[in-house]
């Protein structure tokens, strides 16, 4: 370790979507690398020092080393010329990127969708279905008597939710931390999480919508048929205190995973939770929260919504914002073979994505941006190295509760940021397309959805 | 800003400058108002045209946090009014919340040029001033929610009343806002503390605090007072929407006791008791009020009218819009902000056969049509709470065409007309009046004194309308929109696009007041002290209107 | 002769043809037919780039035109139609009759996602199977089917029905999750078996099934009897070609009510074995 230490406090680490912003920084300057990170969690630390600078060229066009100009270059011809261009990901990246990457996707005609849409775009559907409660964190530290985390770890994913957030933090009327809490988990299995719960709740794989819509039943003070237990491995007498217990808390919350929205049910699982929540508002007050997994997803979710009106899967090729899940989502899109080429910004879907999506991948031009090497940038046409944000680059991102938070970034770069790239392809496409393209058709009604 | 351009031949209204429908040129060098131009300047013959300083939007919901649930919970308000990208402008989606761009060019597509974001929690400023910045063409600014801030109702309850006005400013500063904003004072903390209570009175003790809503409204009224601010303490009263809450605002309006103090939305405030056999349906308490605020020169108030058709109402007072929505259907949020605010959002839809719409529709006309002062009974429908500011060239025509206003009032419910006084009013606004609501009084509210208005130095934000006998199309679409000197619509299309300021205030404070904030926010917030104050990347372009003192320690 | 397309350059990336309507083509010729527009990713393309027209347009209303290929790619056909008959051999896109109000489709063939969104009238017929969300409402709005018949004799995905409001969707094949979820009223027939889920937060209407179905706990066992309704409708389906067995014309039914999270003014019909 060298002499030559920075001390950054204050920082805010983006590795999920805790966006803690409570970390002191040591940086080595030399070896741009960070040393310490105080108040990180067990993968907050990780992140920190995984994040060292690696020697990678600025851009590869078909494999081959290039300057990040040539890059740029290439990459605005292919997204120029494509008739059914999508740019995907968006979530580990500054908003200020994401803006530039919806407003390429506006100027010409393509689709944006982000990483919500494998992850909680369930909750964004249910969200626009039936509304939600919600609130900031700090209101669950400062006031929530009862949290209810459902189908997740938070555990081993979100450690910090826990610790500063939800359970143990002591707040404004919760004088005691964890002793003034009732946590409830409901799961599928035991986890690394389940010790830190009051209550437990193990239900049958893919029942948590019955379990639920039961709940639901009974807060309204309806029946529910007693083969609730057969079907989802929770007796009704388990039920019915349950729900007693959330009628008189002062203030509850609940904390929901992939576990619920990922599950067959999908959006209809997180719709019955959140309706849920509502009911409960009948009686006292409650709060519900999905948990976040990507650093900036939320702020993705936000940035897209405020430019066009919906949160993710947004087709332009009609000259105006379009939304459906399904129809202009890229796991679909590039399932059905609809997409001539991509833009993948801070993702890596080659890793994780169903076959037939990855094979059609395979078969039209690849535009990446990521710090590192990956799957997706190993089969692009294009792949450009960037800096790492929230390490290497300052800009906003926002918590999963929709706190906006600046990033103190530690050290620089010698790679450009997403943004910059970002902004010089849509410089180049705008000259190439003599401003934004624009469909000589008009809009039609019908065709709105 | 180079360009200059001379205006000739139309019919100025200029009311700021006593300028009423006087055919005159209007000047234009350097993005401001010149005496003169240069004989190369480029030429707009008005000829048959009314020529206007750009609107002035002093209360509306535009941007921030709250505004992107509402725009995300209503995909379906969005798809059947899309905004398509032209060669030079963005695309969006309109309805009641449009989109970030879709608002900024709407707003210029009307003739206006400045809006005030209406309702902002402090820890959500980021997240509006982005949206603002992606908010093209128009001059904007945000009012910070502080009227339910933990930490101020601490230092109020302990008199630490010098403190408090610290704090005060120190929120107003670091969020980069315009104004401080009450929202139903008091409520929040029944709302998320007493199993979502509300406040009934402004004598009910707040929760756990040794306050009520009078002693919070007076201390900052006071405090802001003191502070100088351009644009006074801005409130959105307890009970709003309630039968029989014209006596609360009474009320409240008497706590300013001479001082300046902002009245928000005041249609929404004006419901005299339940008439007839019904508990619920409110009679017109617009009367009263007029007269209050005709009589009271310290107090300003926008209207707030109630258009028809869809909505939304979007509100820091989380209790009312929990109410409401048993009304609006299946979709309702809350979002609770940590030590700070509530909200409630709840998709709306105003129907003129149904009573209380139809009176809130009323009271609205009614307040406009018997204000005696166009400058402090300003032009507003609470967008979107009310209506789109897109209905506002229908309002106009409401108040300047009593026969179109007359068709109107016979399609809707006879029995909440019988009961409003607009039936006696006979009243139509003038050209000018009209240019005072929408334009010169509100910039004179805000202590924008170079907006909404043509005199030497203003800034060159000019509307152009074609004179029509239909004034809701008149007003509809100007034939020419000048921003900053700059010709952004000529001959109804958009030429170029355009990025507004920020407008914002930076009250001066004690630097002491920090160590009063940081504690509190190591204990009760979850964002560090540090990251909480708004830095100046997030105003590229922007320009602080000096407080009183400000102003007055400038001059030499 | 009626104007017929067929499919000659297939389409790269989707296609969207909301001109493929009996009043758009009214009184066209095939030459004038294959000058409209149509929507070919993010730019606009000639009708004819893509199909091969021929024949002329029937004379005075709304006619009949044919429609030939694989069509799996072109969207918005039959968008908005009010009168008039397209017959489709092949398979078709996304958002087929979405919104229409009347006249009626006929596809020999499967059909993607979104079968007769929002419809109000007419009938869509589809021998094949169809995606998901068939008659269903859009993204965030809380009615679907407002009228008018969708009558798919393969199997459909998830969401059939969501939020309907009137009308009727007969299914032959099995339906997917949640078919009729948040219904409002009208009715849902399924001849084959229904997914998990069935009429989850229904308020009114009614789905039919004729195979055994463990309902939500929400829903409450109310009768046994044979609905007079179901007989004439049944009776209808088997007129229109779905192969209703004579056991299911005459057959009792469970009338289950739900469900109870809402109204509780909905009911599942079950055969009885």
């Amino acid at each position: 370790m060298s002499e030559n230490l920075k001390f950054v406090p204050h920082a805010t680490c983006t590795f999920c979507g805790c966006v803690c912003d409570d970390m002191d920084l040591t940086v080595d300057m030399d070896e741009k690398r960070i040393t310490k990170a105080e108040n990180a969690c067990v993968l907050g630390k990780a992140w920190f020092r995984e994040h060292g600078i690696e020697q990678r060229p600025y851009a590869l066009i078909g494999g081959r080393e290039a300057t990040t100009a040539e890059g740029v270059e290439e990459a605005a011809q292919i997204l120029a010329r494509a008739r059914f261009p999508l740019i995907y990901g968006l979530s580990d990246t500054t908003c200020e990127a994401q803006r530039v990457a919806v407003a390429i996707a506006d100027m010409i005609g393509g689709t944006v969708d982000t990483t919500t849409s494998v992850c909680h775009g369930p909750s964004g559907i249910a969200f626009e279905t039936v509304g939600e409660s919600t609130a900031s964190l700090g209101e669950i530290k400062n006031r929530a008597d009862m949290v209810v985390f459902w189908g997740g770890n938070p555990a081993e994913a979100h450690p910090r939710l826990f610790s500063r957030y939800a359970v143990t933090p002591k707040g404004m009327y919760i004088p005691n931390g964890r002793k003034d809490r009732t946590v409830v988990l409901v799961d599928v299995r035991r986890t690394m999480s389940t010790p830190v719960a009051d209550i437990f709740l193990r239900v049958k794989p893919r029942s948590d919508f019955e379990v639920l819509w039961a709940l639901r039943a009974l807060v309204k003070g309806r029946r529910v048929d007693p083969s609730i237990e057969r079907r989802t491995g929770v007796s009704l007498a388990v039920l019915e205190d349950l729900v007693a217990r959330m009628k008189s808390c002062r203030y509850g919350a609940f904390l929901f995973g992939m576990g619920l929205t990922m599950t067959r049910g999908r959006h209809f699982n997180s719709g019955a939770l959140l309706a849920l929540t509502t009911d409960l508002n009948e009686f006292t007050h409650w709060v519900a929260k999905p948990v976040r997994g990507h650093g900036n997803v939320t702020g993705a979710d936000n940035v897209v919504s405020w430019q066009t009106g919906f949160p993710f899967g947004v087709n332009f090729s009609r000259g105006y914002p379009r939304f459906n899940p399904g129809e202009f989502t890229t796991v679909d899109l590039l399932a059905r073979g609809e997409t001539d080429a991509i833009l993948i910004l801070a993702s890596d879907p080659a890793a994780n994505f169903p076959k037939a999506a990855i094979e059609h991948l395979k078969r039209i031009p690849v535009i990446s941006l990521d710090p590192k090497t990956t799957l997706t940038s190993q089969l692009a046409r294009v792949a450009f190295t960037t800096a790492t944000y929230g390490i290497n680059v300052g800009g906003t991102v926002y918590r999963m509760d929709d706190v906006a938070i600046t990033l103190r970034p530690a050290f620089e770069s010698p790679y450009p940021s997403d943004e910059e790239i970002l902004s010089a392809i849509r410089d180049r496409v705008r000259a190439l397309l003599g401003g934004n393209r624009v469909p000589a058709v008009a809009p039609a009604v019908a065709a709105a959805s | 800003m180079g360009s200059s351009l001379r205006i000739v031949n139309g019919r100025v209204y200029d009311p700021a400058n006593g300028v009423d429908g006087e055919v005159r040129d209007v000047c234009i060098r350097d993005g401001k108002i010149a005496a003169d131009a240069p004989p190369d300047a480029k030429r707009i013959d008005a000829a048959g045209m009314v020529v206007m300083p750009g609107g002035v939007d002093i209360h509306c919901h535009i941007a921030g946090p709250k505004v992107n649930l509402a725009r995300k919970v209503q995909p379906e308000d969005h798809r059947y009014d899309v905004h398509p990208r032209t060669r030079v402008t963005r695309s969006g989606t309109g309805g009641s919340v449009p989109s970030t761009f879709a608002t900024g060019y709407r707003y210029a597509g009307l003739g206006y040029t400045t809006a005030m974001e209406a309702a902002v929690t402090p820890l959500g400023a980021r997240h509006a001033l982005e949206e603002l910045h992606d908010t093209p063409v128009i001059d904007k600014g945000f009012y910070v929610l502080v009227g339910n801030n933990v930490l101020l109702y601490r230092l109020l309850q302990e008199g630490r009343l010098e403190e408090f006005r610290n704090a005060l400013a120190w929120w107003i500063k670091v969020t980069k806002a315009y104004a401080p904003k009450l929202v139903n004072p008091g409520g929040d903390e029944l709302w998320k503390g007493q199993r979502n209570a509300n406040i009934t009175s402004l004598d009910d003790k707040i929760g756990p605090f040794e306050l009520t809503p009078r002693k919070v409204i007076a201390g900052f009224i006071e405090a802001a007072t003191a502070l100088g601010l351009p644009h006074p303490v801005h409130i959105h009263c307890n009970n709003l929407g309630h039968t029989g809450n014209v006596a609360t605002t009474l009320e409240t309006m008497r706590l300013a006791e001479g001082r300046r103090t902002h009245f928000a939305h005041v249609q929404f405030n004006s419901y005299g008791p339940a008439a007839g056999k019904s508990q619920t349906n409110p009679t017109s308490g617009a009367r009263e009020i007029a007269e209050f605020v005709n009589t009271h020169p310290n107090i300003s108030a926008d209207v707030g009218a109630v258009m028809f058709g869809r909505s939304t109402i979007m509100t820091g007072d989380a209790p009312l819009a929990y109410m409401l929505r048993q009304f609006g259907g299946t979709k309702w949020v809350n979002a609770d902000t940590e030590n700070e605010s509530g909200c409630g959002i709840v998709p709306f839809t105003y129907q003129d056969r149904v009573y209380t719409n139809a009176m809130q529709w009323a009271v609205g006309l009614e307040l406009f049509l018997l204000s005696q002062d166009p400058w402090r009974m300003v032009f507003s429908t609470d967008h979107p709470n009310g209506g789109s500011f897109v209905t506002y060239p229908r309002l106009i025509r409401l108040l300047m065409d009593r026969e179109f206003r007359k068709a109107r009032m016979a399609e809707v419910n006879q029995k909440a007309l019988d009961r409003s006084g607009l039936r006696d009013l006979s009243r139509e606004y003038s050209l000018n009046e009209i240019a005072i609501v929408t334009r010169a009084g509100p910039a004179r509210l805000l202590g924008l004194t170079r907006k909404g208005q043509l005199g030497v130095g203003a800034d060159a934000d000019v509307t152009i309308y074609e004179e029509d006998p239909d004034k809701e199309k008149m007003f509809s679409a100007p034939r020419y929109v000048i921003k900053d000197g700059e010709l952004i619509i000529e001959d109804h299309e958009f030429r170029v696009d355009h990025e507004g300021r920020l407008l914002h205030v930076a009250p001066d404070f004690d630097p002491g007041i920090e160590q009063v904030i940081e504690p509190f926010f190591e204990d009760f917030y979850t964002i560090r002290f540090a990251n909480y104050a708004v830095d100046d990347r997030y105003a590229p372009h922007h320009e602080i209107i000096p407080t009183a003192p400000q102003a007055a320690g400038a001059r030499p | 002769m009626s104007l017929a397309f067929t499919l000659r350059t297939p389409p790269t990336v989707p296609l969207e043809a909301e001109v493929l309507t009996p009043a758009r083509l009214a009184g066209l010729s095939a030459p004038e037919a294959a000058k409209l527009s149509v929507v070919h990713g993010n730019e606009r393309a000639d009708l004819g780039e893509f199909f091969q027209v021929q024949g002329t347009a029937d004379g005075g209303g709304a006619g009949e035109f044919r429609l030939t290929g694989d069509l799996s790619r072109v969207k918005h056909v039959g968008a908005g139609m009010a009168d008039g008959r397209i017959v489709i051999h092949g398979s078709v896109g996304m958002h087929l009759g979405a919104e229409m109000t009347g006249g009626e489709i006929i596809v020999e063939g499967d059909a993607a996602d979104w079968v007769g969104p929002e419809m109000t009238g007419g009938r869509i017929v589809i021998k094949g199977n169809a995606g998901h969300m068939v008659g269903a409402a859009s993204r965030g709005s809380a009615v679907g089917v407002r009228g008018g018949e969708i009558v798919v004799f393969g199997n459909t995905g998830n969401e059939a029905g969501h939020g309907m409001r009137r009308g009727l969707v007969a299914i032959g094949g099995d339906a997917g999750d949640f078919a009729g979820v948040s219904m409002l009223a009208g009715t849902i027939v399924v001849l084959g078996s229904l997914g998990w889920r069935a009429g989850a937060g229904m308020r009114r209407g009614s789905i039919v099934t004729m195979h055994p179905v463990e309902l939500l706990p929400t829903f409450s066992y109310a009768c046994t009897y044979a609905p007079l309704y179901l007989r004439l409708l049944l009776a209808r389906l088997r007129r229109l070609g779905l192969p209703v067995a004579d056991a299911q014309v005459s057959g009792r039914y469970q009338r289950w009510s739900g469900d109870a999270v809402e109204l509780n003014k909905g009911e599942v019909l079950i055969l009885e074995a």
